[in-house]
């Protein structure tokens, strides 16, 4: 099974380019923070120095392996799921579920170690600046020059290729576990409904969120340091909580919305029709969305709450403040890039799988104008949900923390960082959506609907 | 309408490949056939018939000659919009694999076309339509709740509501089991002789062949005879012997 792994990774690098992007962003980030622990043991750091340099990597390198699993799970799921038929294939002719799972485990464990060896020139580099910009912040001494390994790239490795085989697991487990029979259905139809598990997940994350954010504002409300804690996490689980309910709100929203959508014509008409029939598909979309916007926006507020408040009590930034600032801004910008890699390739995926359906719009007699238009609305329809979940996400850490540091539940922040995330990921999503289903209308008509 | 000319083909050629690797999958083929006709095309595999049914349709451009349907040409220049425009004004489809929109529900499915073209969505007809085809009570019903047969007929009343000058179907009875393929036909031909609409069907099936009032038989890209008023029999043993004919044919031609 290993030698179909290494073929078909060969066969078919381009499936495989999402999961591969998301590895080796993960290998060079977590090798660049690993490499502060090389720096603080080669050069004999000690006190505030050595704390700082440990933190930076053992807060990113933890992160960093939960944001390259759930983001290589996206991925790798989506490629087995679009190779649903080849599966059932090779189980009709005789592949034990174990024997499909060591396939894919297989293929991700050979990315998995590609993705670390190329990550680690950016990962030594990434691991430079980053140490230039603690010396130019006072938070560590000049006298600590930069190091890189052992450490690093024995983090770096586990971290890959952990994340990768944990990935692979997930992946395969529902496709292996499936008859041949119902696997080649699901190929054919490839819907998804909202299970128990996941509305249970939804309910008890939200719940989290509302919990921790309550803590915030009530017995936090005068520990700065430890309600930036809880309140720099609520966000993060109302958000993850809303996309796992993410089919359900956009049934929901998509049904109140109908009447007036059908007012603007017959794009409008197929938008509306499309998220309430497709709507698993249409979630794996708006799920990044959310978790993009929820948790951008409400970590930069909490920053801004933070230098607000420090300034107004006429302190200084202590060198602990500006280490959670720092890390703060790196932990988002990890997770912005990985959620943005998730959006780019759900999309991709998901309009490429449609190419069938847009060839059968315009046999029935839309012109390629009109295909692009309703794949123009659901992506805003899409981008306008997932960023409405997404404040609404940000609000857990906004509105308490604010209470706890400000106190006001609404701090004066003006609107430009929730208008710039938005910006951001309406950009990718318009322009994924928009690239992918153009480059599918291309294709004439009647060769689009040949199976 | 009946006596005036629904589709007229002047020499139409359609050459696939690049240079040094070119198929002649139509060699110049040219016909007329009145309104409210209802002609088969039949071939061997690889004989053209698709090809032709798609230069027809306007589903793709041929390499030479002329395509006029109801008077219109099918104009050579303009993109893929032009083309869908030209297509959603005259032209009805039936394919094998049905091609409904698998989201939408049977009545909005029928009722696509015309929003498509900016027309009114007479949902009254459209139901109208449905029911004359035996589905009155699917209305709400998504394509993957029916069977094949019924997908097909959806399919047709979509292709109807529009009110087409030709209706051209693409082996419309090529998945279908026996009973549904007969009502199928039975649907074509009363489009054809209560309805007066003009329908152009490509099969290898003898049997679907027979429901038409002419049969045209293609090879090589070529149109080699025709028959009308068929009967299965007719058509098969005239399959049967195609080849021959061809042969013969180009003896006399001096090829």
């Amino acid at each position: 099974m290993f030698a179909l792994a290494l073929r078909s990774l060969r066969k078919r690098a381009g499936g495989f380019a999402a999961s591969f992007t998301a590895l080796f962003l993960g290998a060079a980030i977590v090798m660049a923070f690993a490499s502060m622990l090389d720096t603080s043991i080669r050069g004999n750091a000690s006190g505030a120095a050595a704390e700082t340099l440990t933190i930076m990597a053992a807060v990113v390198g933890s992160w960093g392996l939960v944001l390259v699993v759930l983001a290589v799970s996206s991925t790798l799921a989506l490629s087995v799921r679009q190779r649903a038929e080849e599966m059932a294939l090779l189980k009709s002719i005789g592949a034990t579920p174990a024997q499909l799972g060591r396939m894919v485990v297989g293929e991700a464990a050979v990315l998995a170690v590609a993705a670390w060896a190329l990550g680690i020139v950016p990962g030594l580099l990434g691991g430079r600046a980053l140490l230039a910009m603690l010396h130019d912040t006072g938070q560590v001494p000049e006298s600590i020059g930069y190091a890189f390994g052992p450490v690093a790239p024995a983090m770096g490795l586990g971290v890959t290729l952990v994340s990768a085989v944990a990935a692979a697991m997930l992946a395969v487990r529902r496709t292996a576990r499936a008859r041949v029979a119902e696997s080649l259905a699901d190929a054919a139809i490839g819907e998804t409904r909202l299970g128990w598990k996941r509305t249970a997940g939804g309910i008890v994350f939200l719940l989290l969120g509302l919990d921790l954010a309550v803590i915030t504002s009530t017995v936090l409300r005068n520990e700065g340091d430890a309600a930036m804690a809880t309140a720099g996490q609520a966000d993060i689980c109302a958000a993850l909580g809303l996309a796992l309910l993410a089919p359900w709100l956009i049934r929901r929203i998509a049904g109140a919305l109908a009447g007036p959508l059908r007012l603007l014509g017959v794009a409008g008409d197929l938008a509306v029709s499309t998220l309430r029939r497709r709507t698993g598909q249409m979630a794996a979309v708006v799920m990044p969305i959310i978790l993009f916007s929820g948790i951008a926006a409400g970590t930069i507020y909490l920053q801004e709450i933070e230098r607000d408040a420090i300034r107004a009590a006429g302190l200084l930034s202590t060198v602990e403040q500006k280490n959670i600032a720092t890390l703060n801004f790196v932990v988002i910008g990890m997770i912005l890039v990985f959620t943005a890699v998730m959006l780019v390739n759900t999309l991709l995926a998901a309009t490429a799988h449609r190419r069938r359906e847009f060839g059968q719009a315009r046999l029935a007699g839309a012109t390629p104008g009109q295909v692009l238009g309703a794949v123009a609305l659901e992506s805003v329809l899409l981008t306008v949900i997932g960023l409405v979940c997404g404040a609404f996400a940000a609000a857990f850490t906004v509105v308490p923390f604010g209470i706890a540091r400000a106190g006001t539940a609404l701090p004066d922040l003006g609107p430009l960082t929730m208008a710039g995330v938005a910006a951001v990921a309406a950009a990718l999503t318009m322009a994924t959506a928009l690239g992918a289903a153009r480059r599918a209308v291309r294709v004439p008509a009647v060769e689009a609907v040949a199976v | 309408m009946v006596g005036s000319e629904a589709l007229r083909l002047e020499d139409v050629r359609k050459v696939y490949g690049a240079e040094g690797n070119r198929v002649t999958a139509l060699d110049g083929v040219s016909l007329s056939l009145p309104a409210g006709s209802f002609t088969a095309v039949m071939g061997p595999s690889g004989s053209g018939k698709s090809t032709l049914l798609q230069c027809a349709a306007g589903l793709d451009r041929p390499t030479g000659g002329r395509v006029f349907v109801a008077g219109a040409e099918l104009a050579a220049g303009g993109g893929e919009a032009a083309l869908t425009k030209f297509r959603r004004k005259r032209i009805g489809f039936v394919f094998q694999q049905f091609n409904l929109l698998p989201a939408l529900t049977v009545l909005q499915n029928v009722t696509l076309p015309l929003k498509l073209a900016g027309r009114k969505a007479d949902k009254r007809r459209a139901a109208e339509i449905l029911g004359r085809v035996g589905l009155g009570d699917r209305l709400g019903h998504l394509p993957a709740e029916l069977s094949g047969g019924q997908q097909q007929r959806v399919a047709i009343a979509r292709a109807l509501v529009t009110e087409p000058e030709v209706l051209f179907g693409d082996e419309p009875t090529g998945a279908l089991d026996t009973r549904s393929a007969r009502e199928v036909l039975g649907l074509l031909q009363e489009a054809v002789r209560m309805y007066g609409r003009t329908v152009v069907m490509v099969t290898h099936d003898p049997v679907a062949a027979s429901y038409a009032d002419g049969v045209l038989f293609l090879a090589d890209g070529r149109l080699v005879g025709s028959l009308t008023a068929p009967t299965a029999e007719a058509v098969a043993e005239r399959m049967t012997h195609l080849a021959d004919e061809v042969e013969r044919q180009r003896a006399l031609a001096g090829v």
